[in-house]
């Protein structure tokens, strides 16, 4: 089946720091995708070049007919892409306090000049991000509902353009624990319902566990491994899922490999695989000799985006 | 029983607004013994931030305190100024969420950590405070040339190092750590925690660790509190309190972080109907019922008070 996005070999530079490195993944239709990696890994860079929030350095972002961006007279994209919606990770900051959850709602449309049955558009997505009644909500203000109801106005107003594509960048991140489950049942739901594809940004692997069908790794502007969820999170093979996955407190059967330092500015990513001077593995000396002198000199590449499953390192055969 | 660093009794703290009083904190006891840690868990408004701050009254002015917080054997509330600033960095001291806005913006990072040594006498010059002061840069896993950084030339991770050197400069039995490791990075919340851990192990620090996050605290904390709407609501050794949850409350706590490779939460995520409670505004009775699954017509006229739920273990449900 065809993509709702497919990107190839995507490039984001500011200068010469090289943001997102060479990555290339699809999302399937009805399929949520999980970029999970630490802060500087380029994965909110990258969301924001799927969003056409980002102009890409090079590469190419391919859109199904439906999700493609709409040129607007003044040939910009201010507008962004009608069939890709974005929800941040922020509620409070992502929902203007002086304009009702109605007038929230109802932006999308009005500013795309969609205004044919407003009222029971914006009704239908508030119920669908489960605000029942929804008229109830219409002229209330963000300040008058709880952090959990506003994550979901945040929704309503990506669901009122009828998505293909819903981007969420941490979307659970800034919300108390008890509420969160109830936030990923949500999307779960508008999957479900909608056939909708999600492509989710989180440092969060319980959040890629509880809702991802695919995980993706960053690492400093590449996918360093790619697979479903089970498989990334049940039997990680690259060094730096697996170290980052034994850190997890939720996970107790792994011993703890606790990485030294930070991730490297992206303005000088070293030589050879980009991971290799905090790799455990390679400082372990367990590595032939043939393959530790590769992993300081050759880059592995980026992961092949229509294997089941890879990653990129030397020592994974 | 060891000695206790901390014993505090039925402490009770109102805020007041201009919409009326707003009990935060509604009766909490627990005692902390030298070399003990303590994780209280709980969420936005459960008052656990409130709690923390009130054990070196830092609270704002006007605030209501009843109760008895004993703090090294000293009564809390009776310390008059010069008492309270002894005790302040040299018996507790506290590291906030947030590093970037608990450090000074124009002072460097090793200013900082000899500052409380200076204003507190525990080193006789600024000599020895500069020794001092690479000392705990070291035992904080901070490079030396670092103590010349401003903040904004440090990491995240760096500047939460500094803040913890710093709480440690006068050599406090207590320390208080609220969130510290919330805004950062999986990997450097995990090198952050085994540096907390490595701290305790080395020394008899005592330690209060606050978090929303109970799977973090079974690594930091040997006993687990929760908190919601003001009250400690579960208690007990972290490991059954996690793993044998009693109360429902903190059974969804629990589950809110799923544990990977668990089948039971593949695809199935958890969490609990409606918002925490706001102080100036909480439910009858359990002021958990209206979340509560497992809720009972009683649940909404009587709030049960902490009983006996298994070793070591009390938890304030009916159902218990």
């Amino acid at each position: 089946m065809s993509s709702i996005v497919s990107l190839n070999d995507v490039h984001v530079h500011f200068g010469s720091s090289r943001a997102v490195d060479g990555v290339s993944v699809d999302v399937k239709p009805g399929e949520v995708l999980a970029l999970v990696g630490e802060s500087g890994s380029g994965k909110t860079t990258l969301i924001r070049a799927v969003q056409g929030l980002q102009t890409v350095t090079s590469g190419e972002i391919a859109y199904t007919a439906s999700a493609e961006p709409v040129s607007e007279p003044d040939g910009g994209r201010g507008r962004g892409n009608r069939g890709v919606q974005m929800i941040f990770q922020d509620p409070t900051g992502a929902l203007n306090p002086r304009q009702t959850i109605y007038e929230i709602v109802a932006e999308g449309l009005r500013i795309r000049k969609e205004s044919q049955n407003e009222a029971e558009r914006v009704g239908r997505a508030l119920s669908r991000a489960g605000l029942r009644p929804p008229e109830r909500f219409f002229p209330m203000y963000p300040h008058q509902i709880s952090g959990g109801q506003r994550q979901r106005v945040v929704i309503a107003g990506a669901m009122v353009m009828e998505p293909d594509l819903l981007l969420a960048d941490e979307p659970v991140a800034s919300l108390d624990a008890s509420i969160r489950g109830e936030i990923l049942a949500l999307m779960l739901e508008l999957v479900e319902e909608t056939g909708l594809s999600i492509l989710v940004v989180t440092h969060d692997l319980g959040l890629a566990w509880n809702i991802a069908d695919r995980v993706a790794v960053m690492y400093l502007g590449r996918i360093v491994e790619l697979g479903p969820t089970e498989q990334i999170l049940g039997e990680p093979r690259h060094p730096y899922t697996r170290a980052l996955l034994s850190v997890v407190p939720e996970t107790t059967r792994m011993e703890q490999q606790i990485l030294i330092g930070e991730i490297p500015d992206s303005r000088r990513i070293p030589v050879g695989c980009r991971f290799h001077p905090r790799c455990p593995l390679l400082q372990s000396g367990t590595l032939a000799a043939e393959v530790a002198s590769r992993c300081t000199t050759e880059d592995p590449g980026p992961v092949d985006m229509n294997a089941d499953s890879a990653a990129a390192c030397w020592a994974v055969t | 029983m060891n000695q206790l660093v901390l014993s505090v009794k039925d402490l009770a703290i109102t805020y007041h607004s201009a919409s009326g009083p707003v009990p935060a904190v509604r009766g909490v006891s627990f005692d902390l013994a030298v070399g003990d840690s303590l994780g209280l868990a709980g969420e936005s408004g459960c008052g656990k931030s409130t709690l923390a701050n009130a054990l070196l009254r830092l609270l704002p002015d006007g605030t209501t305190t009843s109760g008895e917080v004993m703090i090294d054997g000293q009564d809390l509330f009776a310390l008059s100024p010069g008492g309270l600033r002894a005790v302040r960095w040299t018996t507790g001291a506290i590291v906030f969420q947030g590093a970037l806005h608990a450090l000074n913006p124009v002072q460097t990072a090793g200013r900082q950590v000899r500052e409380p040594m200076l204003i507190h006498h525990t080193v006789g010059s600024e000599d020895e405070a500069r020794v001092r002061s690479r000392q705990l840069f070291e035992r904080v896993g901070l490079p030396a040339n670092q103590l010349d950084a401003y903040p904004h030339q440090l990491s995240g991770g760096q500047r939460q190092r500094v803040l913890i050197a710093m709480a440690l400069a006068c050599d406090p039995q207590l320390l208080i750590a609220d969130e510290p490791t919330t805004a950062l990075d999986l990997m450097v919340q995990a090198q952050v925690l085994a540096l907390i851990a490595e701290l305790r192990r080395e020394s008899s620090l005592s330690l209060i660790f606050i978090t929303h996050d109970l799977s973090v605290l079974t690594y930091v904390a040997d006993h687990l509190a929760i908190m919601y709407a003001g009250k400690i609501v579960e208690e007990g050794p972290s490991l059954s309190v996690f793993q044998n949850a009693t109360h429902p409350y903190t059974r969804a706590l629990a589950a809110a972080f799923p544990t990977i490779g668990d089948p039971s939460s593949r695809l199935a995520p958890s969490g609990l109907a409606g918002d925490p409670p706001t102080p100036g505004a909480l439910p009858s009775g359990c002021p958990f019922h209206p979340r509560c699954p497992l809720a009972e017509d009683r649940c909404q006229t009587a709030e049960p008070d902490l009983r006996p739920a298994g070793p070591g273990q009390r938890a304030a449900c009916v159902l218990v």
